[in-house]
């Protein structure tokens, strides 16, 4: 097992080095530079060319590629040319709100689908079953951004029942922070709902009609106990991967709602360092986001592990 | 097992909406945080600001970004600011004398302004800021070349100039890039990017920076006020509230929604569509101010453009009032004439080209393309989505070239590529940008070689005349023939007039907006 973990965990130093050569040529390979970016529109070009110095990008590519790459492995990402801070900091002083926001939306997502799709599975064919995953279907085509729009103006903005945008850490107190993520968490959660929903209800379609479940209500167990804990759990395999899918896409994918909640998370983070070519932070942030990718699919692999034995025996 | 099922569903739906109900009160204790001035009418203790982006550094000196320069309008003062008229009037200075030959100006500075540390403003603070103005500022370099200040004594400075210019003071009261003055100490420490530390003599003063969320300033209590009465940037100023927090909401659609919940006091660059919508509620106030110019800039040095005669005929049939109309939507928020200059400011305003402005002759433009041997060449108008009006100024003209019968196409970037490309003459010919206003006409961006690549000699020329008028009344004159000669030229053309927008709610006393809006002398209502 533990030889196992680790080859996992060097295959995924190739991922992560291909990931940083693509990130920084895409990135400096963009037009558009900081220098420019950052004097603003009335520079002239002798000022900008001037800037370009003093930041180091008048350096050959490879060069500045070897001084990026050689700084991270001593875990040094850099320095944002925006932000008065180095890219580490900006990336840790984001990340709490993506994580907190990220946390609530899966439960929002987990709370909705598990027994929504238990239940559809459960009445198969009905009514009930055809309209949940008929909602389901809605909430799948709903684009974030939307459902997002949508509860501003209708919770926010039409109630005044929670506040339209902005963003108070846990330090400021429990309800203080998470006033401010209901709205936003709806929103991304929502579309990971449905995948859940839809995925929890076929995984345990198959289960259902398994001969062990027969068999153990022919043994008279109790017909939650059969649902719950022989159905579930076999049905749980599928389920958890499309749960960690989803996690990884709610961590990396929050950048539409951050930005319309104005949360200062990593989404928001990337997307003004994009407007601002802030290169240090594009290039750290994504290297970042994609160790946080590879270390969920890592866990979820490990995981399986521990939900199916079987999993484990087979990759001894 | 059915009804647990089903129950369990349902006690979900409960959590839900006791969570939303829970936001309700919250939302209400919120409203009545803060202590209030005594008096029938109970008062805020702060003011929220939503801003469309974060700034890349407050120094104003380094910067031309309008976020920055009205954040640290509060922070730092200036000898000279300007009045609702964009007149200059003294602000930390108390009065300036001027030589004779017009080269050396003697300014009194005020006694007993403190900074926000607690020292007392020299001579020696004030020498040392502006120095370093004269040689960081882009704009002070090329329009006060190799000018110096001294300390005379205490509570005097010199300074001296080179040549002697006609709008010293109001180069000194500009906004964009504007002298700043701080602690001598604290110049002498700034690197190439900029100060380390934001201490001024305004009525409020830095203490927080939270990266991509707010800047939060706090009342100066030891603030020494003019006793002259308030006016655009001048006169007394006074800090009702303890705290002033500019939020960073990118996102217009919250800006908006922001305003309407009270969530933000104040939230600046108003979408013009959304002008109609805000007008009608109750509970918001729409401010509409000079916002600038809109201009569309031809390519001089490269390409078709470099023909005078094209430029002429393309500007002979474009009709700006339709592309004004498209691009503002809102008759009340825009305006036609043909001046470079802000109309209302009456010192510069003239019409000047008005034959060729507005004409939207197509015909004309048609024969004066074949008269030019115009041969279906393509024309490259060069834009970005990044600044609406700007995209939608490009897409009208677009069109109204095909019907002139020019073969045309339309490059859109982002903000920072268009930045790229519009520094690369071989790749557009012609792009539309908004601007603010300018004090004076050497100030344009029109005539900035730098810029958008306008080099003429009789135009520089006409520019250094004007500088060096003896009387406002010359300049005027010389500025009239400047702006004709453009219109003869034509390295640019100017479209129309625009207003800005700033929503407030309700709830505010004593609030203006000159350029920006004024944080100081502001209450707002509990």
């Amino acid at each position: 097992m533990i030889i196992y973990i680790l080859k996992r965990i060097l295959s995924l130093i190739p991922v992560l080095f291909v990931v940083s050569i693509a990130i920084f040529f895409i990135i400096h390979l963009t037009p558009g530079d900081p220098a420019a970016t950052i004097l603003g529109i009335e520079a002239t070009q002798e000022q900008i060319a001037e800037l370009n110095e003093q930041m180091g990008l008048n350096l050959p590519l490879y060069q500045q590629y070897i001084q990026w790459v050689s700084g991270v492995l001593q875990g040094d990402f850099g320095q944002s040319y925006f932000m008065k801070e180095s890219v580490t900091e900006a990336i840790w002083s984001h990340l709490g709100p993506t994580a907190s926001l990220a946390i609530l939306a899966e439960i929002v997502a987990l709370v909705i689908a598990i027994p929504i799709g238990i239940f559809a599975a459960y009445r198969r064919g009905t009514m009930v079953d055809q309209s949940l995953m008929g909602v389901s279907l809605i909430g799948m085509a709903v684009p974030s951004f939307l459902l997002a729009l949508l509860l501003m103006l209708f919770v926010g903005v039409y109630l005044q029942w929670l506040p339209v945008a902005g963003y108070k850490p846990l330090s400021k107190g429990l309800w203080e922070h998470f006033q401010y993520l209901i709205l936003p968490a709806i929103s991304l959660g929502a579309i990971q709902a449905a995948l859940v929903a839809r995925m929890t209800r076929a995984s345990m379609l198959e289960v259902l009609d398994a001969n062990f479940i027969k068999t153990a209500r022919s043994k008279g167990v109790y017909e939650y106990k059969v649902v719950l804990k022989h159905a579930l759990r076999n049905a749980f395999l599928p389920i958890l991967t499309v749960i960690g899918q989803s996690f990884g896409t709610l961590v990396t994918g929050a950048v539409v709602v951050e930005t319309i909640f104005n949360i200062p998370g990593l989404g928001q983070l990337i997307i003004n360092s994009i407007v601002r070519r802030d290169f240090a932070v594009i290039q750290g942030v994504v290297l970042f986001v994609s160790l946080i990718y590879v270390t969920i699919n890592l866990v979820i692999d490990l995981l399986y592990g521990i939900v199916d034995p079987r999993v484990r025996l087979e990759r001894k | 097992m059915k009804s647990k099922k089903i129950s369990l569903v349902l006690a979900l739906f409960v959590v839900v909406i006791a969570l939303m109900g829970c936001g309700n009160k919250a939302d209400k204790n919120s409203k009545s945080e803060g202590p209030g001035d005594a008096g029938n009418t109970e008062y805020k203790s702060e003011i929220n600001v939503a801003v469309t982006a974060q700034p890349p550094t407050l120094d104003p000196s380094m910067t031309v970004s309008q976020v920055a320069l009205n954040i640290a309008g509060n922070v730092f003062e200036t000898l000279y600011t300007l009045n609702a008229n964009y007149e200059p009037v003294p602000m930390l200075a108390e009065s300036v004398e001027v030589s004779e030959d017009g080269k050396i100006y003697t300014f009194k500075l005020r006694e007993g302004v403190k900074f926000h540390n607690g020292e007392e403003m020299t001579a020696e603070d004030v020498v040392a800021s502006m120095n370093r103005w004269v040689t960081t500022s882009s704009r002070a370099k090329s329009l006060l070349t190799n000018a110096e200040f001294t300390v005379q004594d205490p509570t005097t400075v010199v300074l001296t100039l080179e040549k002697a210019t006609s709008d010293v003071l109001i180069i000194l009261a500009t906004k964009a890039q504007f002298p700043a003055i701080m602690p001598a100490d604290i110049v002498a420490a700034a690197s190439a990017e900029g100060v380390n530390e934001y201490i001024g003599t305004g009525p409020f003063q830095f203490e927080e920076w939270k990266q991509d969320q707010y800047i939060h300033l706090v009342k100066n209590e030891e603030y020494q006020a003019v006793e002259a009465e308030a006016s655009g940037l001048s006169g007394k100023k006074e800090a009702f509230v303890e705290d002033v927090y500019y939020h960073f909401v990118t996102d217009h659609s919250t800006r908006i929604a922001g305003i309407q919940t009270g969530q933000y006091d104040i939230a600046e660059s108003i979408p013009l569509e959304s002008y109609e919508q805000l007008n009608s509620s109750n509970d918001v106030k729409v401010h509409s101010y000079d916002g600038g110019a809109l201009t569309a800039f031809y390519n001089t040095n490269e390409g078709l453009l470099s023909n005078v005669k094209i430029r002429e005929a393309i500007t002979t049939g474009l009709k700006m009032d339709e592309i004004l109309l498209a691009s503002f939507a809102d008759a009340d928020l825009f305006s036609l004439n043909p001046g470079y200059m802000n109309p209302n400011q009456t010192q510069w305003a003239t019409n000047a080209g008005e034959g060729i402005y507005n004409a939207g002759d197509v015909e004309k433009a048609k024969q004066l393309l074949q008269d030019a041997g115009y041969n279906g060449e393509e024309v490259t108008l060069l834009t970005t989505k990044d600044y609406g009006e700007m995209y939608t100024a490009t897409i009208v003209i677009q069109e109204q070239l095909r019907q002139m019968g020019v073969n045309v196409k339309v490059e859109n970037f982002d903000f920072p590529t268009f930045l790229e490309r519009k520094n690369d003459f071989a790749k557009w010919d012609i792009f539309v940008a908004s601007t603010g206003y300018q004090l004076t006409p050497p100030q344009l961006l029109a005539v900035t070689p730098d810029w958008a690549g306008t080099k003429d000699p009789k135009i520089t020329e006409l520019l250094t005349a004007i500088r060096s008028a003896e009387s406002p009344e010359v300049a005027q004159a010389k500025w009239d023939e400047l702006q004709g000669y453009l219109y003869e030229y034509l390295p640019s053309s100017v479209i129309g007039h625009y207003k800005s927008l700033i929503a407030s709610t309700n709830e505010l006393e004593g609030f203006t907006v000159f350029e920006a809006p004024i944080i100081w002398n502001t209450k707002v209502i509990k």
